[in-house]
């Protein structure tokens, strides 16, 4: 299938030519699906309502063929937030293109139920771009009862909620209230699944997963956006590291121009309540939180303050509402955000929480759907735990307490090569050190053999440091140079006419990789012995 | 009609009855407008025209472009307010092409400026640089006050003498909310400008005594200086805003 080059220059007619094409071959279901990432260039510069119109174009062909798990996330992030009549009757509709009904669907749909009953309004599926003028038969609430009507029995959990539902007459048309009972009549005809309802519904399939998590050594740094200055709530500034690369932190992402009370006015006020059980748990002061506005050229000092104080957000040092004073693109690229703008205001954006590792690299994302508070305390406070372990792998060097005892290490074992190139072979050589530094008065150190096999275990300790710290910097040259110190030295040790020379190279080269390993800092990109960043494992 | 309006959508009868008028080209405009006002006054009871309100929608849309002007407007004004995919496609199209234009280009601003999402920034934008008529850039402008990427605009537009004070008032505005200290500074050196007019001066005056930093301010001995003088102006609104300015500070 070539590849149409979807620009934010396409005209709309255009673009739903070519997703009209992509969605009568499967083949196409991968591009429909990466065109429903909100960062696509496809959504740069257009307007909030063209943004929904071209998404609604995209699920209605995804709709086409048999609905993929991965697609599956963007339909249901729909109906969980969604308040555009379009998309969500879109979302229903393709949710029952789906290969069988999962009881994990029904909250979902009714939630979009109850979210757009206020907005319901006929809408036009026949043609792109095309608005309803008459009063036709597809609007959001029958969609919505035409999944539920599919669901059929495994959606019985949430009878009762639509049930209460229906019982208030006046709420509903008289086609839409026989639409119900035909709905209620399809839940409760036929056998209802043998898993228990109740734990049914609450959780979502295996393969579902809105959360991703990254291993500690296939985190991505934080270098290009370390030095991005915030201003806070209260007009102080902060740069990325100051604030991010000291403790593990709770992020989220906001805007306060956002018009949909289910994603940035919820998520602030979610947010309050993680900084709320926090507190609780007494780890106000281990744990940071952060909230940081896309629309940092509207969004001043004052405005953000005034969000977050009024959805019960707590200000202090290590929990602020930020605003980006520049380096927008750099921190889009660094989150991945799912974000895109029209002129500098946001037209569309998806929910999004990261939590972060105390070196302020991304450990974890929740995104689309909505989260749970309690699961992302718990989150951040096993990164916390995790900076206790033993650091064996970082992504990078970071200005804290653990990396700069890291770098001490080398310094020790550097000491340690110089101690075993240089100890006396027996008590004779002994003698003749002890005659040279008799004339320093140190003629009292005794002749102590002990010292030759810990020394040999220092050095390897310093070789192995130099190891750890090779694989946090992704830099390899200090490791290989250390490395030849050790080989020299050893040699030194076993062939007599090596003695001098292999001892001072030894020497040499352990004291150079030593100082490069201490020195270098963090390389951007993985090198040749370190994996590249991996994919992040969905859950 | 408008005896009826509270109940229109308890009675689908009713209700249908009502649309069915509101569509009818050959009811008269005024009985078509009843119509309308009725049922609008019915959608305030957003919880009993939860019912009614998708045939509504439907409703307003296709009078949207009828040929009465009015109907069209209020229709596009109420469309507008619910921020109507539609109705904003409509808008942008006739201030892209006024030949496609379904109510004046002032009055599609305002309407736009009821979601800040709509795609309206760039045609308003060419609407300030080539105005139809001096309501239309107004309207225009208004509409820029909540992009904050037209500060320079604003800026330029505040300091210009050749502007209305109309407009150069709502680049004020414009300014507070999206850089209230660039406003600070331009109203300073606007009151210093002896050569600037009142209506601006007393603007900037009400901009400093109701947001300046009033301990700056007082140390300022040229600015207070200035103000002091604005006692003995002959415009009035420049001696009531010294008198504010004088009772903030406690001078």
């Amino acid at each position: 299938m070539p590849h149409f080059p979807v620009t934010n220059g396409l005209s709309e007619a255009e673009f739903a030519a070519w997703i009209d094409k992509l969605g009568v071959e499967a083949a196409g279901r991968a591009e429909l699906l990466a065109l429903l990432r909100e960062d696509h260039s496809v959504y740069d510069q257009r307007g909030a309502t063209a943004v929904v119109r071209m998404r609604g174009w995209i699920l209605l062909a995804l709709a086409r063929h048999s609905l993929t798990d991965e697609a599956l996330l963007f339909v249901l992030e729909e109906l969980d937030t969604g308040r555009d009549p379009y998309l969500v009757a879109a979302s229903a509709l393709a949710l029952r293109s789906y290969p069988a009904p999962a009881a994990a669907f029904a909250p979902f749909v009714m939630r979009a139920l109850n979210n757009i009953r206020y907005h319901d309004e006929p809408v036009n599926f026949n043609a792109y771009g095309e608005y309803a003028t008459a009063a036709t038969e597809v609007t959001p609430v029958r969609e919505l009862l035409a999944t539920l009507r599919w669901l059929g029995p495994t959606a019985r959990a949430v009878l009762p909620e639509l049930e209460a539902l229906r019982a208030n007459r006046a709420s509903f048309s008289r086609k839409v209230l026989v639409e119900f009972d035909r709905t209620i009549m399809a839940m409760t005809q036929g056998s209802a699944p043998d898993v228990g309802l109740r734990d049914a519904c609450c959780s979502l399939p295996n393969f579902f997963g809105n959360a991703l998590s990254w291993g500690r050594e296939s985190r991505r740094g934080c270098e290009p956006v370390e030095s991005i200055l915030f201003e806070d709530q209260d007009g102080g500034s902060v740069t990325f590291s100051e604030f991010f690369c000291r403790q593990p932190c709770i992020v989220v992402f906001f805007y306060t121009r956002c018009d949909n009370p289910q994603k940035c006015s919820l998520t602030i006020a979610k947010l309050a309540r993680i900084q709320g059980l926090l507190a609780e748990r007494g780890l106000s002061d281990q744990i940071r939180t952060a909230a940081i506005t896309y629309d940092p050229s509207f969004d001043g000092a004052d405005r953000i303050r005034g969000y977050g104080a009024n959805r019960g957000v707590r200000f202090g040092g290590g929990h602020r509402m930020l605003r980006p004073t520049g380096g927008i693109d750099a921190l889009r690229a660094h989150f991945k955000l799912g974000v895109n703008f029209v002129e500098s205001l946001v037209n569309r954006h998806r929910i999004e929480v990261y939590l972060l590792d105390a070196a302020g690299a991304i450990a974890r994302s929740y995104e689309r759907i909505h989260w749970d508070e309690q699961e992302i305390v718990a989150q951040a406070g096993a990164l916390l735990r995790e900076d206790d372990l033993p650091v064996t792998s970082r992504t990078r060097a970071t200005p804290t307490r653990r990396a700069a005892s890291s770098r001490g290490l080398p310094i020790a074992g550097t000491l340690a090569s110089l101690g075993f190139a240089f100890f006396p072979k027996c008590p004779f050589c002994w003698a003749a050190y002890l005659s040279v530094f008799g004339i320093a008065g140190l003629e009292q150190i005794p002749y102590l053999p002990w010292l030759k096999p810990l020394f040999v275990v220092l050095m390897l300790l310093n070789v192995f440091s130099v190891w750890v710290r090779s694989r946090t910097t992704r830099r390899a040259t200090a490791l290989v140079v250390v490395l030849a110190g050790a080989l020299a030295i050893a040699l030194s040790r076993i062939v007599p006419d090596l003695a001098q020379l292999g001892a001072w190279l030894g020497v040499g080269l352990t004291l150079t990789g030593s100082f490069l390993s201490a020195m270098q800092g963090a390389r951007p990109a993985a090198s040749f012995f370190l994996p590249r960043a991996a994919a992040p494992a969905r859950e | 009609m408008a005896q009826t309006a509270p109940a229109v959508c308890g009675n689908d009868d009713n209700f249908q009855a009502m649309i069915k008028v509101l569509r009818d080209v050959n009811e008269p405009v005024p009985v078509r407008l009843a119509a309308l006002q009725a049922l609008q006054a019915a959608s305030f009871a957003v919880l009993q025209f939860e019912s009614c309100r998708g045939d509504y929608i439907a409703a307003l849309r296709s009078i949207a472009t009828d040929a009465d002007p009015e109907i069209r407007q209020r229709a596009l004004g109420l469309l507008a307010r619910e921020n109507d995919g539609f109705a904003q496609q409509k808008l942008l199209e006739g201030l892209q092409d006024p030949t496609k234009a379904l109510v004046p280009p002032e009055k599609a601003l305002q309407l736009l400026s009821y979601d800040v999402h709509a795609e309206s920034y760039p045609v308003a934008r060419m609407i300030v640089a080539n105005p139809p008529n001096d309501e239309a850039k107004q309207e225009a402008l208004r509409l820029l006050g909540a992009d904050a990427s037209a500060q320079p605009l604003f800026e330029r537009v505040l300091r210009n003498k050749d502007e209305t004070k109309e407009v150069r008032q709502i680049a004020a505005s414009a300014l507070h909310a999206i850089a209230p200290k660039a406003l600070q500074t331009h109203a300073r050196a606007m009151l210093l400008d002896p050569k600037e007019y009142d209506d601006i001066q007393a603007t900037s005056l009400t901009a400093l005594t109701q947001f300046g930093d009033a301990a700056k301010v007082e140390k300022d001995d040229k600015l207070m200086e200035r103000i002091g003088s604005f006692k003995k102006a002959e415009s009035s609104k420049l001696k009531q805003g010294a008198r504010a300015f004088f009772a903030k500070i406690n001078m």
